[in-house]
Formats: C-alpha cells, sequence, structure tokens
C-alpha cells in the first residue's frame, strides 16, 4: 500500500515540478521538450488511474502530436526571422502569483469535496457499463465514444477537420524545404523509415482492431498513423504540395462521410439516427475515422493542404 | 488514495498553468501553459467522475479522449494563428500596447 502510495507522490510530484519548468524555463524550446516529458508523466498518471485508453491517447496525441506541432511552429519562427530568435523576457504580472494560488485552492476544494461526494448507482456511465454486453465490443470506452454518444465523436471528427481548414485558410502553404530538417541524402534515413513507417501502419492496425475489445481506439491509431507521416515529412520523402487531390480531400473526410453515411443511412431502415447497426460499422467507420485523423494531424504538422512523394 | 494524490497534484499543476498563462510573453509558451491546464481538468474530471468495479467510469474517460483531440486540433490551429501573426508583425507576443494602437 505504501510503494502505491510513494508511485503515486512521485508522480503528482513530476508532474508539478515538470510544469513548473514548462512555464518558467528560460528558452522556449526547453520549454516544448519538457512539455512532453510533462506529458509522458501524464501518461504514467493514467496507466495510474486506471485508464490505459487514456494513457495511450495521451502518449500519442498529447505528448507526441502537440509536441511535434509545437516544435514544427517553432522551427517556423525561425525560418521566418533566423536573427531574432523569438525567445522574449519573461513579463511581470503583479497579479499572476495570487490568482494562481486562488485557483490551485480552488482547483483543490471543488476535486477534493467531489471526492466525498456518495456515488450514485444508476450514472451515466454505470448504465453504459450495463449494456456494453448487447454490443459486441468489450471496451466500453469504444462502446461510449461510437455507439452510445458517438454524436460527440461525430462533431469531434469536424472540429478537427474545421481546425484544418482554418490553419489552412490563414496561412500560406509550407515552402517544401520549410518541413524538412534531415538531409536527405544520408545513408542511413532510408533504412530507418525502412522499419519505423512500416511499424507505425503495423501498431496503428493493431490498436484500432484491439480497440473493441482491449484499450486503443480510432484516436490512437490516428495518431501513431500520424507518428509515420511526421517521419516521412521530417525526411522530405513527403513534400508539401500547393493544391490537395480528390485523394486527399476524400481521405480528410472519409470519418465524417462514413460517419454520417452510416449513421443517416440507417434511417431508410426505420433505425433512429446514428444507431450503428452493427460491429462492421464500428470497424468501418473507426477505419476511416483512424485515416482521417492520421492524414489530418499530419497536414497540420506539414503546414500544407497536401502532401505528395518526392520524385527521385 | 490514488485519487486524492492526483486531485491535489493537478491542482497545483493547474496553479501552475494559470500563473504560467499570466507571466508567459511568448504565445508558444502561452499555448504550452493553456495545454498543462487542460491535462489537469482531464485528471480532476475523471477522478472526479469515480469509479467502479471495471475501472473509471467509461463516459467520462469518452468526454477526456474527445477532450485531448480536441485540444490538440485547437492548439494547432492556434499554432497556426501565432506563426501569422509573427509575420504580420515581427513578434510572437501580444501586449497592452496592441490594444490602445487600434
Amino acid at each position: 500500500m505504501s510503494v502505491d502510495l510513494l508511485i503515486d507522490g512521485l508522480l503528482g510530484l513530476g508532474m508539478i515540478v515538470l510544469a513548473l519548468q514548462v512555464v518558467s524555463e528560460r528558452t522556449v524550446l526547453r520549454s516544448i521538450i519538457l512539455f512532453v516529458v510533462f506529458g509522458l508523466v501524464m501518461a504514467l498518471a493514467w496507466t495510474r488511474l486506471q485508464a490505459p485508453d487514456l494513457a495511450l491517447a495521451e502518449a500519442a496525441i498529447g505528448a507526441g502530436v502537440t509536441g511535434a506541432l509545437m516544435m514544427m511552429a517553432w522551427r517556423r519562427l525561425l525560418i521566418i526571422n533566423p536573427e531574432h530568435s523569438a525567445d522574449t523576457p519573461r513579463g511581470r504580472s503583479a497579479v499572476a502569483i495570487p490568482v494562481a494560488l486562488l485557483s490551485t485552492a480552488l482547483v483543490a476544494t471543488i476535486g477534493l469535496s467531489a471526492l466525498n461526494i456518495e456515488p450514485h448507482i444508476d450514472t451515466a456511465g454505470r448504465v453504459a457499463l450495463d449494456e456494453m454486453t448487447d454490443t459486441g465490443l468489450g471496451n466500453p470506452v469504444t462502446g461510449v465514444l461510437l455507439l452510445f454518444r458517438n454524436l460527440d465523436t461525430l462533431l469531434e471528427m469536424a472540429v478537427l477537420l474545421i481546425a484544418l481548414l482554418g490553419a489552412r485558410a490563414i496561412s500560406a502553404p509550407a515552402r517544401p524545404e520549410e518541413a524538412a530538417v534531415v538531409e536527405t541524402t544520408t545513408p542511413l534515413v532510408g533504412a530507418l523509415l525502412a522499419t519505423l513507417v512500416p511499424l507505425s501502419i503495423l501498431i496503428a492496425t493493431h490498436l484500432l482492431l484491439a480497440g473493441t475489445n482491449e484499450p486503443g481506439g480510432a484516436f490512437q491509431a490516428g495518431a501513431v498513423l500520424a507518428a509515420g507521416g511526421v517521419a516521412l515529412v521530417l525526411t522530405a520523402r513527403l513534400q508539401p504540395a500547393k493544391r490537395p487531390g480528390l485523394a486527399t480531400q476524400l481521405a480528410v473526410t472519409a470519418g465524417l462521410l462514413a460517419f454520417v453515411g452510416i449513421g443517416v443511412g440507417i434511417m431508410a431502415f426505420g433505425e433512429t439516427l446514428l444507431a450503428l447497426p452493427g460491429t462492421w460499422a464500428v470497424y468501418l467507420i473507426e477505419t476511416a475515422m483512424m485515416v482521417s485523423i492520421g492524414l489530418t494531424l499530419a497536414l497540420l504538422f506539414a503546414g500544407a493542404p497536401a502532401l505528395v512523394g518526392r520524385r527521385a | 488514495m490514488t485519487p486524492t494524490v492526483f486531485v491535489l497534484a493537478a491542482s497545483v499543476v493547474f496553479g501552475v498553468g494559470v500563473w504560467g498563462l499570466l507571466i508567459a510573453e511568448h504565445l508558444l509558451r502561452k499555448l504550452l501553459a493553456l495545454n498543462v491546464m487542460g491535462s489537469s481538468v482531464f485528471i480532476i474530471m475523471l477522478v472526479v467522475a469515480g469509479s467502479g468495479t471495471a475501472g473509471p467510469d467509461p463516459v467520462a474517460q469518452a468526454l477526456i479522449l474527445t477532450g485531448i483531440v480536441i485540444a490538440v486540433a485547437a492548439t494547432a490551429f492556434a499554432l497556426a494563428l501565432m506563426v501569422s501573426i509573427y509575420r504580420e508583425t515581427g513578434r510572437a507576443s501580444i501586449t497592452e500596447k496592441d490594444d490602445d494602437d487600434r
């Protein structure tokens, strides 16, 4: 018991120290790196709280993709103005510390008092767990995401698409040399990619298929797929293109199209909106979502409306 | 015991995030602070939702998973905005002076 407490205490302490360093490091680049470490400690915290789905998502999306996006944005700032490294001195705000202390006290009060509330018997989560046996899915989180509260998930896909469209609308497409950081002629790059990219596809597929019964799912799988795309962009094997082709447009919207197509199509058979007809529909929609999420995140990273393979 | 420890740690992390958001000048650092705050809120959400025999509340987990993905989408859009601001003004910060000039 005391070992558990020690591990939890160390993780909590690690989160606090890393968060402090993220906001107070002198250089922004160090802050970004420490933020990635913070995300990984968060992933450990999720496993301690018995939420492995969230641990996977935090490691892949919270730490991985967010960190990669931050570093790419930092690089763009350096490309725009190499002289001025955009490291501004930290500002001062007289109210910062009092406000921080008050919000800490407020959040702790809310959290601790919520712990003492008598747990309800008939929460939505309990109902979802009871209904799970009829669905043929073993992972209750996937069940909630794809069956019980799938309107949330559908709109989440829409948010991802809107973020991509918004980012494209406000900034010019990246130049091909802007995204790549590795000398493309380095001999080991090919060998590395030959291992990394198939591995990312393999892991993504496993996470997707396992996600119906075990921890995993379309979001984690999409993020792992995006990691493979990021590696290809960094090594200039995939380069930013000016205009998206039909394939890109279809792939980015595949998740939404499959979701809406099945969810609305089912109404023709007298079902209610978004009442998915079975496990096959869950698999189909999750696959489409994985492709969309992976490509959308890779495009956001590359800062381009489309990616094309490099002509050798 | 585990939930209490993480609620306390996440509360402090939230405070650190608020502090970072207020003192940071660089917009990228403000975004990092916002993401840190988001993470602590997710932890507290999960703990507050309570847990049964089969682990934490699945509805809360699904909502947090949705939240993590929305957070990365919003961060990506905010980063694009920041790069645009930097391209226009040469600074990756917003000060009160910007408001006065308008």
